[in-house]
C-alpha cells in the first residue's frame, strides 16, 4: 500500500513529465515543420503533376471546362452535377511566416504555395471523378474557396488557416 | 423518379416546362474535437485535411438531398443553375448551403 506522501510525490512528478513533454513537443514540432514541410509539399505536387500528365494522355487534352455548351460532344443522353473538394491548410512553419509577413504587408509567398496546391489538386480530382464515373465532358465548372472552421471567438480568426475549394459543374454523357 | 439537377441554365435534351421558384437546402456542421487536434497536428507539415474534406463532403451532400427534397415537395423533376454557399457561423461551425431553380422538364 502506498503511504499518502507517496501517492502525492508520484502525482507531481507526473505533472512534470506531463510538463516537460508538452513544452518539449510543441517546439519540435515547429522545427520538424521547419525541415520538412517544404520537402512534403514537393511530394505532393509531384504527386498531382504526374496525376495531371497521366490524365491529359488518358483524355487527350483536357476534359472539363468552364463554358456551359458541350465542346466535342454531339448528343447529350445524361447530365449530372459532379463535385469535389478538398481542405488544406498552410504547415506551422508557413502560418509563421506568414503572421511575420503580413506585419510588413505585401506577397505572402509561403501561402502562394498552399493555395496553388489547393486549387489545381481540386480541379485535378473533378477530372478522375469525371472519367471514374464515366462522364465525357464535364462543362460549366466553377472553383470556390470559403474559410471554414473559423475561431470567432476570442478575436483569433482561423488560427489554422484552413481553406477549403469546391470545384463543380455538369457532367455529360 | 430521380431528380435530375445541373448548374447550367438547362437539362441537355430536356425542355423547361415550369418554373417552380428556388429550391434552396442547408446543414450546419460542426467539427469534432478529437479531428479538430488531429488535424492541427496533421497541418504541422501542412497540406490536405482529410478530415474536414471527408466532413465538409458529407454535409455538401446533405445539403444538396435536402434541396432536391425541396425541389420534390415542390413538384419539380430537376434542379438547374445549382450553386453552393459557404459560411463560417459560430466557433468552429460551417454552414453549407446549396440552392437552385426547381423546374419541370419535358424530353425533347
Amino acid at each position: 500500500m502506498f503511504e499518502s506522501g507517496d501517492v502525492g510525490e508520484i502525482l507531481v512528478y507526473s505533472l512534470i513529465l506531463i510538463g516537460i513533454a508538452f513544452g518539449a513537443f510543441f517546439p519540435l514540432a515547429f522545427i520538424y515543420s521547419m525541415l520538412f514541410g517544404g520537402l512534403h509539399q514537393s511530394k505532393m505536387f509531384k504527386r498531382l503533376l504526374a496525376r495531371e500528365r497521366h490524365v491529359a494522355t488518358l483524355v487527350g487534352g483536357d476534359n472539363i471546362h468552364t463554358l456551359s455548351t458541350p465542346i466535342s460532344l454531339d448528343k447529350i443522353t445524361q447530365s449530372s452535377l459532379v463535385m469535389t473538394n478538398i481542405t488544406v491548410g498552410p504547415s506551422w512553419w508557413q502560418l509563421f511566416l506568414g503572421g511575420i509577413k503580413s506585419i510588413f504587408g505585401g506577397n505572402i509567398q509561403s501561402f502562394d504555395k498552399i493555395l496553388a496546391y489547393g486549387r489545381s489538386e481540386v480541379v485535378q480530382r473533378l477530372r478522375e471523378q469525371a472519367i471514374g464515373e464515366g462522364w465525357d465532358e464535364v462543362i460549366n465548372v466553377r472553383v470556390e474557396t470559403a474559410m471554414v472552421m473559423n475561431k470567432i471567438k476570442g478575436g483569433q480568426q482561423n488560427k489554422l488557416g484552413t481553406l477549403e475549394f469546391v470545384a463543380y459543374g455538369t457532367g455529360i454523357r | 423518379m430521380e431528380m435530375m439537377t445541373s448548374n447550367i441554365e438547362t437539362i441537355p435534351g430536356f425542355t423547361i416546362t415550369k418554373s417552380l421558384g428556388i429550391a434552396t437546402g442547408s446543414t450546419v456542421r460542426a467539427k469534432h474535437i478529437g479531428k479538430d487536434i488531429l488535424a492541427g497536428l496533421k497541418n504541422i507539415v501542412g497540406g490536405e485535411l482529410k478530415a474536414y474534406t471527408e466532413l465538409l463532403m458529407e454535409a455538401r451532400t446533405e445539403a444538396i438531398g435536402r434541396m432536391m427534397m425541396d425541389a420534390g415537395q415542390r413538384g419539380a423533376n430537376a434542379v438547374v443553375n445549382v450553386r453552393f454557399a459557404t459560411s463560417s457561423v459560430a466557433g468552429g461551425a460551417a454552414e453549407l448551403f446549396a440552392y437552385g431553380t426547381a423546374v419541370i422538364v419535358t424530353e425533347g
